[in-house]
C-alpha cells in the first residue's frame, strides 16, 4: 500500500480517512475499514438485485459483491481511468464500492471534525457521521453501511459470529 | 480468545480423538477379552484423558475419568473379570464422557452422573478403597496410579504449573514433569527390574499422547481393499489446519491456475523456445498443486465407519441377534463436509439392515444359514465417485409383501401389474415400513425416504437397492468425492453467463418450432417425444424482460428432470462445460433466490450458479404452474 511507506503518525484523538470523490463530490471513510483498492475489474451482474448492485467480482478468488455508490446516490456512473473499487472488510463483511476516484490519506483530529449539519434528508443524517474540510473543499465522512443499507446483513453477520465464537 | 480458553478447546479436541479411539478398543476387548495390548491402551487414554483435564481444569471430567481409571486398573490385573455387562458399563462411560465433552464444546456446564460413577465404583469392587487410591506394594502400574494420585489431589500444584509455564509449552512441560516425577519414583522406590523398563516405555506413550500425536486403531475385523493402503505402523504425523486457512488456499492455487491459462494460451507469442517449454511445465505444476490442495479438505471415512461397529453392537444386543460387522475400505478419503453430512444417513442404513435386513436367530437357523448374521460396509472408488454398500446375508425384500402393503397405504394400485424393481422403490416412499410393529432401533417415524433425501439433496448422491430373496439385501450409496467442486454447465442468457449444475440437467434439445405451442394463460409448452412439460426463457426468470435476442436462431432449451416435474429452459447459448470450484457470495445477496452460489469462470470473470428449482419455484409464483406432468418421476 501506499502509505506503507510513511510512518502512521496518529496521535491520539486523530484518525486516519480514505479520501474518494464521486462526481466532483468528496467523501471520506475511515482508513481501518478497508482492505485494498483495486482498479474496476470485470464485474458480472447479478439478476434480481438492487439498481445500485454493480455485480460480483473476482479478487483473487474470492467473490466479491460491488456497489456503485454514485448510483446509490442518484449520480450518474461514468467510468473513467481513474475509477477504482475500494474493498471495505467489516468484521466479516467484505464489499467492494465503486468511486470516481481514489484521492488520497487525510489524518484528521476531532477538531478538525465539525457536527454534520441537519440534513433534511432522514436517511443522509444516518449514514453521514462528520463533515471536514481539506483544501477549502468540504469533505463528508461517511458511514458506508448505513449508506448502502447493509446494516441488517452486518448485524446477522456479527450475531452469527458471536455465536459460534461462544 | 484467552490462553486457558484456547488449551480447553485444544484437549476437547483431542479428547473426542481419545474418546474414538477408546471405543473401539472396548469393542475389540468385547470380541477378545485376552488381549493386554488393547486393555493397556484403553489404560493409557483414559489416564490421559484425566490428566488433561485436570490440567485445564475440567475437574468433573478428571474425577469421573480416575474412577473409571480404577475399574481399568483392576480389569488389567485381572481382579474384575471382563463381561459382556462389564463392557456394556464402560461405553456407558465412554457415552457419558463424550456427551460431557459435546456440552462442554457449547459452553455449558455439566453434570456430574452420580449414578453412573456409583456403578463404576460398585464394579471396581470393595477390596480396594472407593477411589482406587492403595497403598500396595508399588508394582509398575500402581506407580502410574501414585502419581495420578499426586496430579489428581494437588491442584495447587497443577495450578502452579499452569501460571508459570507459557501456554503453549504447557502440555509438553506438564508431561515432561510427569515422566520426570515417574523416573525419580521409580529410582526411589524400586529395585532395577524388567517392570522399570516396562514403566518408563508406557509413561512415554502415555506423555507423547498428550502432545496430540494421532494413533490408529485398527479393527479386527477390517480388511483393506482400499487403492491406498497406509500402514498403521507408519507414524504419519498430522497437524491442524483450520478450514477457512484451507480454503483461502485453494482460491488462491485457483486464481494462479486461471493466470497460468492465460500465460500457456498466449506462449506462441513468446520469442524463445525456453520461454515456452517453462510455461509448459509450470502448467503441469500448477494442476499438480491444485490437486493438492483440493486433497486437503478430504478425510477417511475411517472414523465414521468405525462408529458403526457401536450402532451395530447396541441394535444387535437390544434385538438379541448375533450380528458381525465386516469394514472394508475405510481409508477412502472424502470431502470433509460429506464426511460430516454422511454419519446420519449411515447409521440409519446400518440400524436398517440389523433390525430390518437381517432375520432372527432362529430364522436364520431354519433357513439353514449361519447363526451370526454379516453386515458388510465397505467404500471403493467408482468412475471419479465413491460407492458406500451396506449389505447384508438376510432374507431380502419380499416383492409380494410389498405389493400387498402398498395396496394397504394406498400407495400403488391393486389392479396394475408393477415390476419388483418398482415395488423395491416403495421402501423408499414416506411412511412405509413393512415390520408391523414399531420398533425403537430403526421404526421412529423418519425412514428410508429421510435416508434418500438426505442424500440426494444434501450430498447430491443417490441410493441404489440391490436385493436377492433369502440372500441379503444392499444399499450402495454413490457420492461424490467433494462438494466443493462441481461440474458446470455454462449458458448464456442475455449480457451474462450462468452455470447449471450438470447434476440438474437432463439433457439439452434444440426443438423444433412445431414442438413449441404457446398457450393463453399457459406460456410456451414443449412437446418432447410426446411428452409435454412448462418452458421458460431464463433471461425471464432472471428479470429481464427485454425481447429474446435469438428470436430468428434455433433455440436451446435445457430438460431439468430433478424436481418435482420436469420443466425447460431455454438459454441464449450454452458456452460450454466446466468444473468450477464452488464459493460463497456475500451475505448481501443471501436474499437473491435462485442462486445457490458463484464460480470463477476459466477466464477468471465471477459467475453465478444458478438453482434452477428455485428459481422456476419463485418465477412461477406469479404465473401459476399449468401443466402437470403426465408422467410423473415417482
Amino acid at each position: 500500500m501506499e502509505s506503507a511507506g510513511t510512518k502512521p503518525t496518529t496521535t491520539p484523538g486523530s484518525q486516519r480517512f480514505l479520501a474518494f470523490s464521486l462526481g466532483v463530490e468528496d467523501f471520506a471513510v475511515p482508513l481501518l475499514s478497508v482492505r485494498e483498492v483495486v482498479a474496476l475489474p470485470e464485474m458480472t451482474r447479478v439478476p434480481n438485485t438492487s439498481s445500485y448492485f454493480s455485480g460480483i467480482m473476482n479478487l483473487r478468488g474470492q467473490i466479491i459483491s460491488v456497489f456503485d455508490l454514485r448510483l446509490r446516490f442518484g449520480m450518474k456512473a461514468e467510468h473513467g481511468s481513474e475509477t477504482a473499487v475500494i474493498i471495505h472488510n467489516f468484521s466479516q463483511l467484505c464489499f467492494g464500492v465503486v468511486v470516481s476516484s481514489v484521492n488520497n490519506v487525510l489524518s484528521l483530529k476531532d477538531t478538525d471534525i465539525s457536527e454534520k449539519p441537519d440534513f433534511h434528508d432522514m436517511q443522509a443524517n444516518a449514514y453521514i457521521t462528520g463533515v471536514s474540510r481539506y483544501n477549502d473543499k468540504l469533505v463528508l465522512l461517511l458511514d458506508v453501511v448505513k449508506a448502502l443499507r447493509l446494516e441488517d446483513v452486518a448485524v446477522q453477520k456479527q450475531a452469527a459470529k458471536n455465536k459460534s465464537a461462544a | 480468545m484467552d490462553v486457558l480458553d484456547e488449551l480447553k478447546s485444544l484437549f476437547l479436541e483431542d479428547v473426542t480423538e481419545l474418546l474414538a479411539d477408546a471405543e473401539q478398543a472396548f469393542l475389540s476387548l468385547e470380541k477378545n477379552t485376552e488381549n493386554p495390548d488393547m486393555i493397556d491402551k484403553i489404560f493409557r487414554l483414559a489416564h490421559n484423558i484425566k490428566g488433561s483435564a485436570q490440567a485445564v481444569g475440567f475437574s468433573e471430567i478428571g474425577g469421573f475419568s480416575h474412577k473409571l481409571e480404577s475399574l481399568l486398573l483392576k480389569i488389567k490385573k485381572g481382579d474384575v473379570k471382563l463381561s459382556t455387562p462389564t463392557v456394556t458399563l464402560l461405553l456407558e462411560c465412554n457415552d457419558y464422557l463424550r456427551a460431557s465433552v459435546e456440552s462442554l464444546k457449547k459452553g455449558e456446564t455439566i453434570a456430574v452422573d452420580e449414578q453412573l460413577a456409583a456403578r463404576v465404583i460398585n464394579a471396581t469392587g470393595d477390596q480396594d478403597h472407593t477411589d482406587g487410591s492403595s497403598n500396595q506394594v508399588p508394582d509398575d502400574i500402581d506407580l502410574e496410579a501414585q502419581l495420578d494420585q499426586i496430579m489428581f489431589n494437588s491442584p495447587e500444584l497443577v495450578a502452579a504449573v499452569t501460571s508459570s509455564i507459557p501456554a503453549d509449552q504447557l502440555f509438553v512441560d506438564a508431561a515432561a514433569f510427569a515422566s520426570k516425577l515417574v523416573s525419580e519414583l521409580t529410582q526411589e522406590n524400586l529395585t532395577p527390574s524388567p517392570s522399570t523398563q516396562s514403566t518408563s516405555t508406557s509413561t512415554s506413550t502415555s506423555t507423547s499422547t498428550s502432545t496430540s500425536t494421532s494413533t490408529s486403531t485398527s479393527t479386527s475385523t477390517s480388511k483393506d481393499h482400499a487403492p491406498k493402503v497406509r500402514s498403521t505402523e507408519s507414524p504419519d504425523e498430522s497437524i491442524r489446519v483450520s478450514l477457512s486457512r484451507v480454503e483461502k488456499l485453494v482460491d488462491n492455487i485457483g486464481e494462479l491456475v486461471i493466470l497460468q491459462t492465460v500465460l500457456s494460451e498466449n506462449r506462441h507469442q513468446l520469442p524463445t523456445q525456453f520461454l515456452q517449454k517453462t510455461i509448459t511445465q509450470l502448467a503441469k505444476i500448477s494442476k499438480e498443486i491444485q490437486d493438492i490442495a483440493m486433497g486437503l479438505r478430504l478425510v477417511p471415512l475411517k472414523q465414521t465407519f468405525q462408529k458403526m461397529q457401536r450402532i451395530v453392537r447396541d441394535t444387535a444386543q437390544s434385538l438379541n441377534k448375533d450380528v458381525l460387522l465386516e469394514i472394508s475400505g475405510e481409508d477412502s478419503e472424502l470431502d470433509k463436509t460429506v464426511v460430516d453430512r454422511l454419519g446420519d444417513p449411515l447409521v440409519h442404513l446400518v440400524r436398517n439392515a440389523v433390525d430390518h435386513g437381517l432375520e432372527s436367530t432362529e430364522a436364520r437357523l431354519a433357513a439353514g444359514k449361519p447363526r451370526q448374521g454379516t453386515i458388510k460396509l465397505r467404500a471403493y472408488h467408482r468412475s471419479g465417485r465413491i460407492a458406500i454398500e451396506v449389505r447384508d446375508d438376510g432374507h431380502g425384500l419380499n416383492p409380494d409383501l410389498l405389493h400387498k402393503k402398498g395396496i394397504e397405504k394406498g400407495l400403488i394400485s391393486a389392479n396394475q401389474k408393477y415390476s419388483d424393481q418398482e415395488l423395491f422403490a416403495l421402501i423408499f416412499h414416506p411412511g412405509f415400513s413393512t415390520k408391523s410393529e414399531v420398533t425403537d432401533i430403526s421404526g421412529r417415524g423418519v425412514g428410508l425416504d429421510v435416508v434418500k433425501t438426505n442424500i440426494e439433496k444434501l450430498l447430491q448422491g443417490e441410493v441404489q437397492l440391490e436385493t436377492v430373496r433369502g440372500e441379503g439385501t444392499c444399499f450402495r450409496i454413490t457420492l461424490p468425492l467433494t462438494l466443493a467442486i462441481i461440474d458446470g454447465m455454462v449458458v448464456r442468457a442475455g449480457r451474462e453467463r450462468y452455470i447449471v449444475p450438470l447434476t440438474h440437467v437432463h439433457e439439452s434439445v434444440r426443438p423444433r418450432q412445431n414442438d413449441i405451442s404457446s398457450h393463453t394463460g399457459l406460456g410456451l409448452v414443449l412437446n418432447l417425444r410426446g411428452e409435454a412439460m412448462p418452458m421458460h426463457r431464463l433471461a425471464r426468470l432472471l428479470g429481464d424482460n427485454s425481447p429474446p435476442q435469438t428470436e430468428n436462431r434455433e433455440e436451446t432449451a435445457i430438460v431439468v428432470r430433478s424436481g418435482t416435474h420436469p420443466y425447460a429452459i431455454i438459454v441464449d447459448e450454452i458456452v460450454g462445460r466446466q468444473q468450477v470450484v464452488i464459493k460463497k457470495l456475500g451475505d448481501e445477496l443471501a436474499n437473491v433466490k435462485g442462486m445457490s452460489g458463484g464460480a470463477i469462470l476459466g477466464d477468471g470473470c465471477a459467475a453465478v450458479i444458478l438453482d434452477l428449482n428455485e428459481l422456476m419455484h419463485q418465477g412461477t409464483a406469479k404465473n401459476k404452474p399449468v401443466v402437470a406432468s403426465l408422467r410423473g418421476a415417482a
